[in-house]
């Protein structure tokens, strides 16, 4: 049997990070050493607020610590529009059953890796503030750090912009350390979590599953929708779990490997993220860019993840 | 129908010649000029090629000249995939035309002025000119139907991975242009790399025996050589798929847009960002042209060439 993969899930709760988490929590592929929360889809207080609540809700028993609410330069941006005045609005939540342990997520991050026999797997699903801060202030754990796996850019447009899609865009000095770090680096950006989308019937099935998880994961779906909904959305676009599923079942997406460089100034390109398709940069890939993805094997998979909940209590 | 007036502005280059030959048969335009403008080589270069394509054409219309470079920075050329006299080294004859005697943008201005708003522009070089036209006369806007161009990408570029050569050479006019309040129309790489014409495509026209036939082929030699290192068999025929849109958009697909260029960014001068697949839109300035049809479009090519 080969060993887990052990992962720091690094994300803005939100509730397409919490479906994240979700899914790595019931996969017996990964091991989840550590949370952090960054500040993005809401402010670090809620995104840390939710982050304690998703993991108390999945079981996850790992140390949790809080990002910083800044990027790393510029002013924080956040997304209430989409996930609601907590950042995880729908369906009620257990009370937190942990405490924030009092360091950075950085230190969190840094103690985790330097503690860890295995190279350690960070899943970012929110902007890069927590990664890109670990790079610059501990280079020395680079070679322990095995792959980043980000929610985050598009290859050829934006959602928050025209151009940047909105992690990037929140972070592009950040998102700029980790696409130049060297470091193996997944990209699960809007190419392919556009077609990643949660539709409404399998809402229902999910909800069917009956769990107490599976009903909260229906009801995110729910409102994550509602928004998505309105501008015109054939379901959900569940964007971080795919992420998640790059680790776990990547024979389910199609990838393209591209150098991708990050835009951090501009009138419009701040955040974009861009991909050299005909190699004018001399530069060796540095980002396995997901393209595609197998939707109706996703969407199993994550039933397959929220009915994993029910026989964990049984 | 009545043909459409327009002005070509252009920059010849190999694939400019090619639309120069379209474009003379197109039975939907009515061509009153050429203006010349620097892009794929120096002004110099782009105004006498415009010169020798219409004496080998035997094509009795005036010749401006335009602007020498962009407007605020300095010039870029495209001398690597058009050769350096732009013609691929190409001769085309000697000629006693002479360009008239008043810049491109006051030539743009008159004839709008002429056709009382039924003027349209198709543009398949840097937007130097339209904008210096812009610039001098606020009234323009006005006098101009629509604007076709052949620059621009909604994805990747061909000068840098961000931008498309004629968008990056001027960026700052291709946005004034973007921003006139004219319908823009933008054939840019998401289509133009889709019109790919084959060698045996090529060698299918020059198999009509005419010299404008033949001449199809043989210019773009050195382009089919300098893609096939690219990984492209065969040649992406930029400026003419834009003029064939200007004429009969029906092989075309289009989407309305917003779109802006990036003047500023560090590695995204030049790119021309669209509304079209983001959450975020901006107010509706023009269509980005993403898709053709390949195989109606060689036909239309073909019989067009037959007409010589």
């Amino acid at each position: 049997m080969t060993s887990k993969i052990p992962i720091i899930l690094d994300g803005d709760p939100g509730h397409d990070d919490a479906i994240a988490w979700m899914l790595a929590k019931a996969s017996d592929k990964l091991e989840i050493l550590a949370c952090t929360s960054v500040s993005g889809n809401q402010s670090i207080e809620k995104t840390s607020f939710n982050a304690r609540r998703v993991m108390t809700l999945l079981g996850i028993k790992a140390p949790f610590a809080m990002g910083r609410e800044e990027p790393l330069h510029g002013e924080p941006i956040h997304a209430g529009n989409i996930h609601g005045e907590t950042g995880l609005d729908g369906p009620a939540l257990p009370e937190p059953a942990l405490e924030a342990e009092p360091v950075s997520a950085v230190e969190l991050m840094a103690k985790t890796i330097a503690a860890s026999i295995e190279p350690v797997t960070i899943v970012a699903t929110g902007p890069l503030t927590n990664v890109g801060a670990l790079l610059i202030l501990h280079p020395e754990l680079k070679p322990k750090i095995a792959h980043i796996s980000i929610m985050g850019g598009g290859l050829a447009h934006g959602n928050w912009t025209p151009a940047a899609e909105f992690n990037i865009l929140v972070d592009p000095e950040a998102a700029d350390v980790v696409f130049k770090s060297g470091l193996p680096l997944t990209m699960a950006g809007l190419d392919v979590t556009l077609k990643a989308l949660v539709f409404p019937e399998d809402f229902e099935r999910i909800r069917a599953l009956g769990n107490p998880v599976a009903l909260v994961v229906a009801e995110w779906l729910d409102f994550f929708y509602t928004f998505h909904r309105e501008i015109g959305y054939a379901g959900a676009p569940v964007h971080d779990a795919v992420a998640v599923a790059a680790l776990i079942k990547p024979e389910i997406l199609t990838a393209r490997d591209y150098y991708v460089q990050i835009e951090t100034s501009g009138d419009f390109c701040r955040g974009a993220t861009v991909a050299d398709h005909y190699g004018f940069s001399h530069q060796p890939p540095n980002t396995h860019a997901l393209v595609d993805i197998d939707r109706e094997a996703f969407i199993d998979l994550l039933a397959e993840a929220a009915a994993w909940y029910g026989k964990e209590s049984e | 129908m009545s043909p459409i007036p327009v002005i070509l502005d252009c920059d010849p280059g190999v694939d400019d010649a090619i639309a120069f030959l379209l474009a003379k048969q197109l039975p939907q335009l009515n061509v009153l000029a050429i203006t010349s403008v620097a892009g794929n080589v120096g002004l110099e270069y782009t105004t006498y090629n415009a010169l020798g394509l219409l004496e080998f054409l035997d094509w009795d219309i005036p010749v401006y000249r335009g602007a020498t470079g962009p407007i605020f920075r300095k010039r870029v050329e495209a001398a690597e995939v058009h050769g350096s006299n732009g013609m691929a080294g190409f001769d085309l004859p000697h000629t006693r035309r002479e360009v008239e005697g008043i810049k491109a943008w006051d030539a743009i201005h008159k004839y709008a002025v002429e056709q009382q708003g039924a003027l349209e522009i198709i543009a398949v070089g840097p937007l130097t000119n339209l904008a210096m036209a812009f610039f001098k006369y606020p009234d323009l806007p006005h006098l101009i139907k629509r604007i076709v161009i052949m620059g621009g990408s909604a994805e990747e570029g061909n000068a840098t991975p961000a931008a498309e050569f004629n968008i990056y050479a001027d960026p700052e006019a291709a946005d004034i242009v973007f921003c006139a309040g004219v319908p823009m129309h933008m054939c840019g790489l998401d289509m133009t790399m889709k019109a790919l014409m084959t060698p045996a495509e090529l060698d299918q026209v020059a198999a009509l025996g005419n010299k404008q036939a033949i001449f199809f082929r043989d210019v773009v030699q050195d382009i089919v050589e300098f893609m096939d290192r690219l990984g492209i068999i065969g040649i992406n025929m930029h400026d003419p798929a834009a003029v064939l849109y200007a004429a009969d958009d029906s092989i075309f697909k289009a989407y309305p847009a917003g779109i802006r260029v990036e003047t500023k960014g560090s590695i995204t001068q030049g790119k021309t960002v669209t509304d079209l697949f983001s959450d975020a839109k901006w107010p509706r300035n023009g269509f980005v042209v993403m898709d053709i049809d390949r195989e109606a479009f060689v036909k239309q090519v073909l019989e067009l060439m037959s007409k010589y």
